[in-house]
């Protein structure tokens, strides 16, 4: 995940909006919200966003019309619509646009942490695809001993590297869940 | 929902015959461990049953051990060499198993041709496949004729040492079979994963909240996500 990522959350629904910021801002992401599409649009073009999340129905302008708008002057920043009035139309609509994700209400802050955890490692994975596209490529080009050997010994060097992860991995875990219950209590006493 | 086609079919005849095997030596164990308790056969059948089933399980092994070494799916058994990136990983899984799952939380993990395994899964069958099996094996066979291995025996500590490594190794895959056979139910469906393992094809989902069903009108419509992470609304 990288830090202090830029998203945009739109929604009319004011509650919608803390509830992204509070979901993303503890992990770490740096959270703006809009009331309506024209706002929301003026935000975008005064600041870089790394995700825009937005509902569909709005007062106004559609959450459809802002996806587009947005994909026009950025084509690579990912748009997330998230609706309670999924139709087929509005979905096909919203492809044909190019929108990341099509997602229906409610949900579930892990979802909203898993698509942001997606998209965030969408270019990393472009990159590591091409990484490894060009490594197949070199491997067909020269297939060395030396990458066979190295193949066979990370092969049996598994088990024993995986011994040390499983064997360290009851601290390791105490370790997270005692940050986790940190943070938990840090935000706890910061949003009284 | 698409198809990816995930275990090849040199996998599934290994996994099938290994399954079968495994259970077959976990019961005729049972019966030559608690002989007079136990009397479902008697005790040369069982011991020639197993010695036999035992051969058959060594001789899948190397058949594995080859799939694996020389058909370019040795990666699958890689080790993520980062134990940053590997502890994010498999923390993630371990919270999707203990809690995002009786949410209906979507898996972190993505699997693919390449990458079939969790994090949790990979170390798992890193450490069986060749470390725990591979010692079954040999203690197996070391004790199948103890009087023509017994300076390997005697250098390893004797038949008593020998034969306790060999009972908790069968402890540790007995028990290990429910795990194994509980988180194989935890598919899409209970028999998803089974079905696979007959096919060849896996079945994903990428998309969650795909199956939410539609709101007709903005007053019913429910909060995104719950005032609190720990709460849901609907």
């Amino acid at each position: 995940m990288q830090a202090l990522a830029k998203v945009l959350v739109v929604d009319d629904d004011a509650v919608v909006g803390r509830s992204f910021d509070r979901v993303l801002t503890d992990k770490g992401y740096d959270v703006s919200t809009a009331m309506n599409g024209q706002e929301a649009l003026n935000k975008f073009a005064g600041g870089h966003h790394d995700v825009v999340f937005t509902d569909i129905k709005m007062p106004g302008m559609n959450g459809i019309e802002v996806a587009q708008r947005i994909k026009q002057s950025s084509p690579r920043t990912p748009v997330v619509v998230v609706t309670g009035y999924g139709t087929p139309t509005a979905e096909a609509e919203a492809a044909a646009i190019g929108v990341s994700e099509f997602l229906h209400k409610p949900l579930l802050p892990e979802t909203i942490e898993e698509i942001m955890d997606r998209l965030m490692r969408k270019p990393e994975v472009e990159e590591k695809e091409a990484e490894a596209a060009t490594a197949a490529e070199e491997k067909t080009a020269s297939r060395g001993l030396g990458r066979t050997l190295k193949n066979i010994g990370l092969f049996f060097a598994a088990p024993f590297i995986g011994l040390a992860y499983f064997i360290a991995f009851p601290f390791i875990g105490l370790g997270m869940l005692l940050w986790h219950g940190v943070t938990a209590l840090r935000h706890r006493s910061a949003t009284k | 929902m698409k198809k990816l086609y995930v275990h090849p079919l040199p996998v599934r005849i290994w996994h099938w015959i290994n399954a079968s095997s495994v259970v077959s030596l976990i019961l005729t164990g049972v019966q030559i461990r608690y002989v007079g308790l136990i009397d479902v056969m008697s005790l040369e059948l069982a011991v020639s049953l197993h010695n036999w089933i035992g051969f058959l399980l060594l001789g899948n092994f190397f058949l594995w051990l080859s799939f694996y070494l020389f058909s370019g799916k040795i990666g699958t058994y890689h080790p993520e060499l980062s134990p940053k990136k590997y502890y994010a990983e498999a923390w993630r899984q371990v919270r999707y198993y203990g809690w995002g799952i009786f949410r209906g939380a979507p898996n972190p993990h993505h699997i693919s041709p390449g990458n079939k395994f969790n994090p949790l899964q990979k170390v798992s069958y890193q450490i069986i496949m060749l470390l725990v099996l591979p010692a079954q094996i040999v203690t197996g066979v070391l004790l199948w004729d103890v009087e023509r291995f017994s300076s390997t025996v005697t250098l390893l500590g004797g038949v008593r040492v020998v034969d306790t490594v060999h009972v908790l190794i069968f402890i540790f895959f007995a028990g290990f079979l429910f795990i194994h056979v509980y988180l194989a139910t935890l598919g899409h469906t209970a028999s998803a994963h089974i079905k696979a393992m007959f096919t060849g094809y896996e079945e994903t989902d990428d998309e969650p909240g795909a199956a939410e069903p539609e709101r007709d009108t903005k007053e019913a419509r429910p909060l995104v996500v719950a005032p609190m992470v720990s709460t849901q609304l609907h």
